[in-house]
């Protein structure tokens, strides 16, 4: 690498805390429901072992990166431009990963750990993967290395990326100015994210920019006068650290492990919900059926 | 320092750091106090963790802390409290059902999930009868 730089997300985690707090305080009289203690601990305690998990497999990514790097096209040089450049390509690539990693059940086993909560607050964000690297996860920015961006400032930007998506993860905030919406990830765009909503499942994988769902189709609105329901399909119900980061690691191991042969490794790469007798819903099939209860009821 | 010792000391302090914000929401009370107080909600909850989950017989815990529903195609689904909300699971023909009284104790065959005892009052026999003959 020809540079090295320090790890812009080490810096904000003060500020990650100070405004826990202060949305702690903000819903103890609006709504203390918001937060639950217990899942709050739970919420933290996977983003401090997702920082564990970082260190431990932190020095194998960088390797692969930078063997990668050994294969670039070019070399993109260190100027403004290039920091742009790869903070947007970064965002489009972080939109490919999030999108495969609801729509591949391996990709999902790490990401669940991020939406198993039913709450959605600002300790929500810190609820973060310790699976990531046995998901392959970071293969999702090799193409940033081939086309010859430092990996360095892949970091870099990515840990901006991180930074950006913490502030996301509140109710505290309702709608910014359309322009705002449009262009960037918001509160209101990623409520919808980690929604169970029929109309809302696996919609709006955007990181910072929204662009990319409205590009590709998997964009869609909050709508005011329905309720938000957080976390997944089947709800965890618990709060058992260890069973939040595994659990859908154990479902794959049951499942292959019960499937007949053909369909075996279906279980791995084929949605969340999938099955090979019918039995469990994806979430394209709970949409379908809702939408299809909504044309049966009658117009009034 | 050694980046070790910079590492170790960093996850201690993001350690003391987790534990003071769950103190603080235990202090502020944050959390609340849900329960199941009327069939409306019964319902809602049910959609929410079914979609589309349309319940014909309904019997709520005397406390509210969760309840068992029937939907037209006979099956039947458990919600208990978790924490600020609820969760829920479908029960089939492999779930451990107890009576005790006015009392139903369910277990859903799932560890973490645990078993849920709910005060039925007098509805509790006719409940626990329609579990032992679940046919999913």
């Amino acid at each position: 690498m020809s540079e090295t730089l320090f790890n812009p997300v080490d810096y904000a985690v003060p500020a990650f805390i100070l405004l826990i707090i202060l949305e702690m305080l903000w819903v103890r009289n609006y709504a203390p429901e918001k937060y639950e203690p217990r899942d709050t601990l739970t919420s933290l305690a996977l983003g401090t072992g997702s920082t564990v998990a970082g260190a431990l497999f932190g020095g194998t990514m960088l390797a692969i990166a930078m063997w990668g790097y050994d294969y670039r096209i070019t070399t993109i040089p260190w100027t403004w431009w290039a920091w742009i450049a790869c903070f947007v390509l970064d965002d489009f690539f972080y939109y490919v990963f999030h999108r495969s990693a609801h729509r591949v059940r391996w990709f999902w086993a790490a990401h669940v750990n991020h939406h198993s909560s039913q709450h959605y607050n600002l300790s929500t964000a810190l609820r973060q993967t310790w699976t990531g690297f046995f998901a392959f996860t970071f293969l999702f920015r090799l193409p940033l290395v081939f086309i010859g961006f430092d990996p360095a400032m892949i970091l870099f930007v990515g840990a901006i990326n991180l930074i950006y998506q913490f502030w996301i993860h509140t109710e505290a905030i309702n709608k910014f100015p359309r322009w705002f919406e449009y262009i960037m990830n918001t509160p209101s765009h990623h409520r919808v994210h980690h929604a169970t909503n029929p109309r809302y499942l696996d919609r709006n994988y955007a990181g910072v920019f929204i662009i990319w769902d409205r590009m590709f189709g998997t964009f869609t609105e909050e709508i005011e006068d329905e309720k938000i329901r957080y976390g997944i399909v089947k709800q965890l119900g618990t709060f058992n650290l260890l069973w939040s980061v595994f659990h859908e690691w154990a479902g794959i191991a049951r499942d292959i492990w019960s499937a007949p042969w053909k369909h075996k490794f279906s279980y791995a790469w084929r949605p969340p919900g999938w099955s090979h007798d019918g039995s469990r819903d994806t979430s394209d099939m709970i949409r379908q059926r809702w939408l299809d209860r909504q044309h049966e009821q009658p117009a009034e | 320092m050694t980046p070790l010792v910079i590492t170790l000391l960093k996850l201690g302090g993001s350690i003391l750091a987790i534990l003071f914000l769950a103190w603080l929401a235990r202090l502020l009370g944050l959390g609340g106090d849900v329960r199941i107080r009327s069939e409306e909600q019964a319902r809602a909850i049910a959609d929410e963790i079914i979609s589309g989950f349309d319940p014909v017989g309904i019997a709520i815990d005397r406390a509210g802390m969760g309840a068992l529903m029937r939907d037209a195609r006979g099956r039947h689904l458990l919600i208990r409290r978790h924490g600020a909300h609820f969760a829920g699971r479908l029960l089939d023909n492999h779930s451990e059902t107890r009576l005790d009284q006015n009392f139903l104790t369910v277990g859903t065959g799932e560890r973490t999930f645990g078993r849920v005892t709910l005060n039925l009052g007098k509805e509790a026999q006719y409940w626990a009868s329609g579990l032992r003959h679940l046919n999913i």
